[in-house]
């Protein structure tokens, strides 16, 4: 199940310029991973105000939260990444979804480009560079 | 000879006496009729029932017709003028007619099996009986019936008796065309070989029945000459039926030398199946079917070593007989056939075909043993299959997951600010070595089992092959939706496999794959403008998978000169 509901505030300890507090729901099965990323994140100031560890607790915290950024992990225990984008973009006024994987975007074919995401990012090369340029170049 | 022998001999002498002695009480008494056409008819049916419970012992026909030939001649004998007589020669005529309905509707096996048919034997049984019963009783006084003195009357009365005697006169009126009815419906619910067996005696009854007809609704009109001729008529039809019930039985013998013909037919070497349409054709039942026994009974397979039901006597329709096919008491085959077919028969050409029964039922042992290995094979191929795809996934899940939080981890620590350049080399450098044990990791993953062809199907995942072969790979794929997973691992395989071959060996400029479904398979095509050379025996990778194509049922072939580029074409069957 998803973490508390109530929004967790982290000291910025780096001001990055392009950041705007903008907050971020991340979604990963894998805690050491959603540790690591929730400290990277807040570090270019990011604000984090959930962690979910499957689909159902991800659309749950996104629908109540309303985030700006969602980072979705593809391989959840009860459904894909891909079904979890699906339903965060039936709502109205949905986040911006960048899906991240330990595979490659190559592994999965065309379904990243269908998701409605803004990218998708290999967990390997997963930095604030790679995900602001996938912000940026979209823009929002 | 044996006891029953001189009874039937015993029976056929008293015949004789009975039958020519009446002759000869009618020609004494100067009876105005043919007496020799009268004497045919009914020895004719001495001779055949004879015939019969010699040949048929438990047959009710043989019995039947020496009835019914003793009832024929009581006629001839009520001559004598004897106490009763006149009596016995009404009740005689009746039931003689029954009895000749009888021997129709059991033929040829002696018990009457459609209901229909019993259902009218009985009344006409009981018509028989009731109408024979009251006329004796209420004889009228001489004159009025016959000028017979000699007849006992019980209680005379001429209007019951008159009633009676018209209701037997017309008997034929109803139940002739109920004869006709089930007779007909009878023949169309025949199977081949019953219609064989049947044809003439139906063509008989069906005219004598017509003849009964005319001669019932005639009776009371016609003068003598006319009524006459129609029962000469009669007569000649009534011998064509032991006649043609003997013919009956000799037709069996004939077909006994159809024997001949299989024994020959067997001399030579038959492919599977064939055995059973010469049995079929022999014994003249297109319908014929032969399974083989194994261990001893407890499995039954076909020609082809297929699993098939244990063979079974059904009612039908269409009904089914089995006859065991048997070697020192264990189930060797059985032939499944038509019921009508003649008992002996059926033995003697599975007799005939004994060897090649065995020769046929090894083989079709060999195919079904062959057809488990098969699909043994297969179960492994898959159960491979399977068990890559849980590798893959524990790799993802377990050393994938930790690795690339391990390298976020050591991303952020070179971002931070304040670090010496000692540290921050090594941590460069683990960085480095991260990434390529990742690297390495993934394509270890991927060679395991490829998620994209889980995830998204064949198409998806030739493409991605393509675009990493270090050769330019034109694609020609012809596929809508997903096929079933072994035949999708094994097209991507044998893709795979070559494209790497290519890549590595053939020192080629271009390469075409080509995917698309024909008749019920899948043809995978890989060509490359190489060097050739490639070989099925010598190169373990092509050989590797040619062994997992044939596991799933499919053919792989390798076309492949020196100097003319090499083509690996496969074809694996959809509904395995």
């Amino acid at each position: 199940m998803g973490w508390g509901l109530a929004p967790m505030r982290v000291d910025v300890l780096e001001c990055h310029p392009a950041a705007m507090a903008r907050t971020v729901v991340i979604v990963d099965d894998h805690d050491g991973f959603r540790a690591q990323a929730r400290a990277m994140l807040a570090r270019a100031g990011y604000d984090v105000v959930s962690e979910a560890r499957d689909g159902a607790s991800a659309v749950r915290a996104s629908r109540e939260l309303r985030p700006d950024l969602v980072l979705l992990d593809v391989q959840l225990p009860d459904m894909t990444g891909f079904e979890v984008a699906r339903r965060l973009f039936e709502g109205a006024g949905p986040p911006a979804v960048v899906l991240i994987s330990s595979r490659e975007a190559s592994d999965y074919g065309g379904r990243v480009g269908s998701s409605g995401a803004r990218g998708f990012i290999t967990k390997a090369e997963l930095s604030i560079g790679a995900l602001e340029a996938l912000l940026e170049g979209t823009g929002r | 000879m044996t006891r029953r022998r001189w009874v039937i001999v015993g029976i056929g002498i008293a015949a004789l006496v009975w039958a020519l002695g009446g002759e000869l009480v009618s020609i004494t008494h100067d009876v105005p009729e043919n007496h020799f056409l009268d004497a045919a008819v009914g020895l004719s049916f001495f001779g055949a029932g004879l015939v019969a419970l010699d040949r048929r012992p438990g047959n009710v026909i043989g019995p039947l017709m020496i009835a019914y030939a003793a009832a024929w001649f009581v006629g001839n004998w009520a001559n004598l003028r004897f106490p009763g007589a006149p009596t016995l020669v009404l009740v005689t005529n009746t039931i003689q007619t029954v009895f000749l309905v009888h021997i129709v509707f059991a033929y040829p096996t002696g018990t009457v099996h459609r209901r229909m048919d019993r259902i009218v034997l009985w009344v006409m049984y009981g018509a028989a009986a009731l109408t024979s019963t009251v006329a004796a009783l209420t004889f009228p006084r001489p004159p009025v019936w016959c000028d017979c003195p000699w007849n006992p009357t019980f209680f005379p009365n001429e209007e019951i008796f008159g009633g009676v005697t018209w209701i037997q006169e017309r008997l034929g009126v109803i139940l002739v065309p109920l004869l006709l009815a089930a007779a007909w419906l009878r023949w169309y619910g025949a199977s081949r070989a019953e219609r064989r067996m049947l044809a003439p005696l139906w063509a008989a009854t069906t005219i004598l029945a017509v003849v009964y007809l005319i001669g019932s609704v005639a009776a009371p009109e016609t003068d003598g000459s006319f009524a006459y001729l129609l029962w000469e008529l009669r007569a000649v039809l009534e011998i064509a039926i032991p006649i043609v019930f003997v013919w009956g039985l000799l037709s069996t013998r004939l077909a006994r030398s159809a024997m001949g013909d299989l024994v020959m037919e067997l001399e030579r070497p038959l492919p599977p199946g064939e055995l059973r349409a010469s049995l079929a054709h022999a014994l003249d039942d297109p319908s014929l079917g032969l399974v083989y026994a194994l261990d001893a009974g407890a499995r039954w397979i076909d020609a082809d070593g297929r699993s098939v039901p244990p063979p079974a006597a059904i009612a039908g329709p269409p009904a089914r007989a089995v006859t065991l096919i048997e070697r020192e008491g264990r189930s060797l085959a059985a032939l499944v056939h038509d019921p009508a077919l003649d008992q002996g028969l059926v033995r003697a050409a599975a007799a005939a075909a004994g060897i090649a029964i065995e020769n046929e039922r090894l083989q079709a042992e060999v195919r079904a043993q062959l057809e488990e290995v098969r699909a043994s094979r297969q179960r492994i191929v898959e159960a491979g299959d399977r068990e890559r795809r849980r590798v893959e996934r524990n790799l993802h899940d377990g050393a994938q997951q930790r690795l690339v939080t391990l390298s976020l981890a050591i991303s952020m620590l070179r971002g931070r600010e304040r670090l010496d350049p000692h540290t921050s080399a090594g941590l460069d450098e683990a960085y480095a070595e991260l990434k390529l044990a990742i690297r390495e990791l993934r394509e270890l993953a991927r060679g395991i089992h490829p998620a994209i062809l889980s995830e998204e199907g064949l198409a998806a995942a030739v493409e991605t092959l393509a675009g990493r072969c270090s050769v330019p790979v034109d694609l020609q794929v012809h596929l809508d939706g997903r096929l079933p997973d072994p035949v999708e691992a094994s097209a991507y395989f044998v893709v795979s496999e070559t494209l790497t071959n290519v890549a590595k060996y053939a020192d080629a400029s271009t390469a075409r794959v080509s995917i698309s479904r024909r008749n019920g398979s899948l043809l995978v095509e890989v060509a490359d403008d190489g060097v050739g050379g490639a070989d099925l025996e010598h190169g373990s990778g092509l050989r590797g998978l040619s062994d997992r194509v044939s596991a799933v049922g499919g053919t792989l072939q390798v076309a492949s000169d020196e100097g003319r580029g090499t083509t690996v074409r496969a074809e694996i069957p959809l509904d395995a």
